[in-house]
């Protein structure tokens, strides 16, 4: 017995199936975690190698080149880059897209092992890591101090840090911008002089001074005690009294040298908030855990906390992740409610009947939740993607219920009992609802496969719209005969209240009705007339696709700005912070969307993992910029970055600055996009003035900002060239005039102070003030074994010099990145003057300029998306060729994807939407909702013809009776699309151009279909005709001839 | 005796044996699904792509008393599902064993 046979028989199993179906749904529903995109899989590993003492050069020429050598033949590898800076190399290896991490990371050791031996033999073994998602920080709390300021680190590290650590899924909790406490001793060089004594002496004494040591066990009478000598310093004042030497017979006391001063590292970064100067504390996930889960418990923990704090002590939120997740799902939740509204109104009016009505609403919940089963089942999450699915979906779950519902109820007005005419009506339709699911199948079962970051996205969109086609025809052809056959009924008379709503309606339908037969019965007879006109308005689209501009994703708004700024290299930390500090409360003055600002300035101290992650010095500040919700406020996140850029201008301490909407740069999704021009070639001077000469260039260019030269200044320093000569006369080696040299200025850890469980450095250094001068390092006074004391001058001379910059190597060549970002003007324009500016460079020979950036990552995505569209194209037709058993029928439902392109550029250009890898995914996703109408219009069309009438006639009825239910479909499709396409929720950004191009597309197809499609099946069908009659009449002819 | 062939579209199946049923007219042979078309506007049953719907057919020997009420019944049953298509023809029975 049929499938639907069994389940009218079978009322009861079949409810009961799908009630089950529904509780599992639910059941996974609420298991389902929230995320706001599909796990992204890392497809990158850092190798990093340090190499003591090296130069940036001796780097690249000794460990980077080797190592590039080797790893470069790991399999998969897309690019890979190194910087090579003093001391370290850091290669990166990206891959492609879709390949086991793990394993790549055993290949990449494998090839380390063997280039290893081939390395110098004071560089380290080289370190792999790899960076993930999971490293972007989930919250950042802000922490305002006022008396409390000098402990803030102890209280932060005890009441805040420690206790959200122990949250489950919580990786590091990290504290920035609390210095910690440390006892420094600072003495007096002309003192220590005077009394013939190093720091060196001073910090061994300390070390000794400050220690307990046990002393064994000792009997006395019949007990057994243990004996310890206690010497650890109670309290930093301590050590000012400790004997440090003795001078003309009088003991010389530390104090008599030196100041002990119990207080805060010297360099340390520096946070404000708001104005006011306070800490940040950063918080990561452990990877795999569930950001939202985690910061909705550290939000709870929160008053918690702030209650054991001292009360002037005030912890804030900057930056929470899972704000962004939850707001942008709340909006797509809100999508998918309306998109079902929408299309419930649109089937109770054209239906009329409430119960038919239901019984076709009914799927969409059935299908939309069975689908989270799929979600649960995978491991997936409730994200931006799955949620458009089921928003997606919604419009195209109903057409096969309507389908079966349409042909169920004209078996009841024909006379059948509803039983059988749901089981009968479902039976004659099945085939086509097949069909016609399969061409969606080849449409969104081919996004499954796609590869690169396109991939990951749409993935799961393929695999979520597949599953619901597939469970939705599934309830077609068993839930909704069901249904149908118990709850419809002929019925003639209808309630008053109907008759009031529907004639009217009714009415306007029919005349539409009759209106599109008219005008169909027209263009049959003026065929010539009606192909020129459609072919000219798709002609004269083609020409609209030059103004249409592309990009790679549209910009997101999810509140936030991060901007890096540099002042010049060197440049002292407070001139920098008096600098920010300006522009902060210009800013915060100015955009008054400005929820939080916060910014860090000044070097991380190495037990900051997050601060030490990211480029930090003295002279370079990164802010971090909290704005409201988008929908609270009427400048979209990027007009403010516009404003901040021009403002920017006014500060010309900063040399470089960079304001990055969404937080950071160039992170493929949700960024603004960037074009990077990467300039190849050996030589610094000449790639230096090739990257001058672009960067100026770019800048005339309309809608490129932000414009920066990845390649550092020249760092300054100074340096002490020893004479080795000299140095062996005074009995000293190099070692111990370069320790000599870092203990007096960067301070000797002597010895660790111990107060409450914690442990504190004490560093003895000399006098701040007496370490700022050139000849303050040359008077330095260092002693050899003999006791004698010598001058740092008299072995040496101080000279100034400068560093060459990180050298970066793409693809094992050097290279230099010019970036911009791109704004104010399509990408495609953007890049297209670049590229004519750089055609009139005259370049250097053995110079050559690449493109990469999110242009590179589009140019790719962009062809894999043609060549799916392509495989998406034979797939429809093999499937409608199959169905139709022709040739030519699916070539004429065809052409309507013309027409589906055309709407799709003009609402592009309408609208000023871009053409980017969403709206592609838009016009993919037309090429199967397209065909559905042409199918249903040929379909009967040919069953008319089949039924004995003339080709014309067949058109204009087949085209009358099947004008509701393409009409039907089709709007459903486009009212659930509208949501989306208008919605301006949290990362709406995102899906605003895929239902405007599939709203586009569709209505424009469709109207166009509706004639054009008709009118070529008469051409086709016409010549059939005469081609099968010219052959009767030569067989005929044939025929006489042979008989004479 | 007398013999009663009856073609009808499929979904009067069950009515059909019910009718039968109530003239207790217990014997009787399916013919299974049939195609056919009728003589005068009978929309074709043919089960294909044009003409989907499809006709089952019974012939059935009931005792004479009962032979003109399953008519008349049937008759009612067309009258009042016209679209739908039925037709009974009877013959009287020579000899049977």
């Amino acid at each position: 017995m049929s499938i639907y046979g069994a389940a009218v028989k079978r009322p009861v199993m079949t409810t009961l199936c799908f009630v089950a179906v529904i509780i599992l749904g639910l059941f996974s529903l609420v298991k389902l975690p929230i995320d706001l995109y599909p796990d992204i899989d890392t497809n990158s590993i850092m190798v990093i190698t340090m190499y003591p003492g090296a130069s940036a050069e001796d780097i690249e020429q000794n460990v980077t080149k080797p190592l590039e050598n080797s790893l470069n033949s790991v399999e998969h590898l897309k690019h890979i880059t190194s910087q090579s800076r003093e001391n370290t190399s850091v290669i990166t290896l990206e891959f492609e897209y879709g390949y086991d991490i793990d394993v790549l990371t055993n290949d990449v050791r494998d090839k380390l092992d063997m280039v290893e031996s081939m390395l110098p033999d004071e560089s380290q073994n080289p370190i792999i890591f790899k960076f993930s998602t999971d490293m972007i920080p989930i919250c950042l709390l802000s922490v305002e101090a006022k008396e409390s300021m000098a402990g803030l680190y102890k209280i932060l590290d005890d009441g805040v840090a420690n206790p959200l650590a122990r949250i489950d899924g919580v990786g590091t909790v990290s504290i920035s911008g609390a210095p910690k406490r440390e006892i420094h001793v600072y003495c007096d060089p002309n003192k220590l002089e005077a009394y013939h004594l190093s720091v060196e002496q001073i910090s061994a004494l300390i070390q000794a001074e400050n220690r307990n040591t046990p002393g064994g066990a000792f009997d006395i009478g019949s007990n057994t005690y243990a004996l310890r000598v206690q010497g650890e310093f109670d309290d930093a004042r301590q050590m000012a009294d400790i004997p440090v030497g003795s001078f003309e017979g009088k003991t010389i006391y530390l104090r008599d040298v030196a100041r002990v001063d119990d207080s805060l590292e010297e360099r340390t970064q520096r946070t404000v908030i708001g104005g006011e100067t306070g800490a940040i504390i950063v918080i990561q996930k452990q990877s795999g855990a569930n950001s939202v889960k985690i910061s909705e418990e550290v939000m709870k923990a929160l008053p918690r906390l702030q209650k054991n704090l001292p009360s002037d002590v005030k912890l804030g939120v900057v930056v929470d992740t899972s704000d962004n997740i939850r707001n942008t799902i709340a909006s797509l939740e809100e999508t998918v409610l309306y998109a079902l509204l929408f299309v419930v109104i649109v089937v109770f009016v054209f239906l009329g009947r409430w119960r038919a009505t239901l019984i076709i609403v009914i799927t969409i919940p059935v299908s939309l939740i069975a689908s989270f089963i799929y979600l649960a089942a995978t491991g997936n999450t409730l994200n931006i993607v799955s949620l458009s699915a089921l928003s997606i979906s919604i419009g195209m779950v109903v057409d096969d219920a309507i389908v079966v519902l349409e042909n169920v109820t004209t078996h009841i007005e024909r006379g059948s009992d509803p039983k059988q005419a749901a089981v009968h009506g479902t039976n004659e339709v099945a085939i086509s609802v097949i069909a016609s699911t399969l061409t969606l199948i080849a449409v969104f079962f081919p996004l499954t496969l796609v590869t690169g970051m396109t991939g990951v996205l749409f993935r799961q969109l393929g695999w979520m719209v597949t599953i619901m086609m597939i469970i939705s025809t599934t309830c077609a052809l068993t839930l909704t005969p069901m249904l149908c056959s118990q709850w419809l009924r002929l019925n003639h008379s209808h309630s008053r209240m109907y008759r009031i709503f529907f004639t009217p309606i009714e009415r306007a339908l029919d005349a539409f009705d009759n209106g599109y037969a008219r005008l169909l019965g027209w263009v049959v007879s003026h065929r010539a007339i009606t192909i020129t006109l459609c072919l000219a308005t798709f002609i004269g689209s083609v020409f609209l696709m030059k103004q249409v501009g592309t990009e790679f994703f549209p910009t997101q708004d999810n509140a936030r700005i991060g901007v890096s700024l540099e002042t010049h290299i060197g440049t002292r930390v407070e001139i920098t912070e008096d600098a920010v500090r300006r522009l902060d409360s210009l800013w915060r003055a100015k955009y008054p969307e400005i929820k939080v600002s916060t910014y860090t300035a000044g070097p991380a101290s190495s037990d900051n993992t997050f601060a030490s992650l990211s480029d930090n010095g003295s002279h370079i500040v990164s802010m971090n910029i909290a704005l409201t919700d988008p929908g609270d406020r009427d400048r979209s996140i990027t007009e403010i970055a516009d404003g901040m850029r021009e403002d920017l201008k006014q500060f010309p301490i900063f040399t470089k600055a960079q304001v990055n909407v969404g937080g950071g740069r160039g992170q493929g999704m949700g960024g603004q996009n960037t074009v990077d021009f990467e300039i190849y070639g050996y030589d610094f001077a000449e790639t230096d003035s090739v990257a001058r000469m672009l960067k100026q260039a770019l800048e005339g260019i309309n809608g490129a900002a932000d414009i920066t030269i990845s390649r550092g200044d020249y760092q300054p320093e100074y340096q002490v060239d020893f004479d080795r000569e000299k140095l062996s006369l005074h009995g000293l080696n190099m070692q111990t005039v370069a320790y000599a040299l870092r203990n007096r200025v960067n301070g000797a850890v002597s010895s660790q102070f111990r107060e409450d469980g914690e442990e504190y450095d004490i560093k003895v250094m000399y006098e701040p003030d007496r370490r700022t001068d050139i000849s303050d390092l040359e008077n330095i006074m260092v002693y050899n074994s003999a006791g004698q004391g010598v001058r740092i001058k008299d072995v040496g001379t101080v000279v100034e010099r400068s560093t060459p910059p990180t050298i970066e190597r793409k693809d094992r060549e050097r290279l230099i990145t010019v970036s911009a970002v791109v704004d104010g003007a399509p990408m495609s324009q953007v890049v297209a003057d670049a590229q004519a500016e750089i055609d009139k460079m005259h370049l250097p020979a053995g110079i050559s300029i690449g493109l990469s950036g999110s242009f590179e990552d589009q140019q790719d995505s962009f062809s894999d998306l043609m060549m799916l569209g392509l495989l998406i194209i034979i797939l429809v037709y093999i499937v409608m060729a199959a169905q139709f058993e022709s040739l030519t029928y699916p070539g004429i439902i065809m052409t309507s994807l013309l027409f589906a392109f055309s709407g799709v550029f003009l609402i592009l250009w309408l609208t000023g939407h871009t053409l980017n890898v969403t709206s592609m995914i838009g016009a993919i996703m037309l090429i199967g909702i397209v065909v559905k109408n042409g199918i249903v219009l040929i379909d009967y069309i040919t069953l008319n013809r089949e039924r004995g009438m003339g080709i014309r006639t067949a058109v204009v009825l087949g085209g009358k009776s099947r004008l509701r239910p393409v009409v039907m479909t089709t709007l459903t499709t486009i009212l659930g699309m509208v949501p989306m396409a208008v919605g301006s929720g949290q990362g709406s950004e995102m899906w605003r151009p895929m239902g405007t191009a599939v709203i586009g597309g569709l209505t424009f197809s469709t109207i166009l279909t509706l004639l054009f499609v008709p009118v070529l099946y008469c051409v086709f069908a016409g010549r059939g005709v005469k081609r099968t009659r010219k052959k009767l009449r030569k067989q005929l002819a044939t025929a006489k001839t042979e008989k004479k | 005796m007398k013999s009663i062939f009856i073609a009808y579209d499929q979904a009067h199946h069950d009515h059909i044996i019910e009718i039968l049923e109530r003239h207790s007219c217990r014997g009787f042979t399916c013919l299974g699904i049939v195609q056919g078309r009728g003589s005068h506007r009978g929309e074709p049953h043919y089960g294909t792509h044009a003409w989907p719907s499809l006709a089952q057919s019974i012939i059935t020997v009931v005792p004479d008393a009962s032979a003109e009420g399953v008519m008349a019944d049937l008759h009612a049953l067309d009258e009042e599902k016209p679209r739908l298509g039925l037709r009974a023809f009877l013959w009287t029975i020579e000899q049977s064993i």
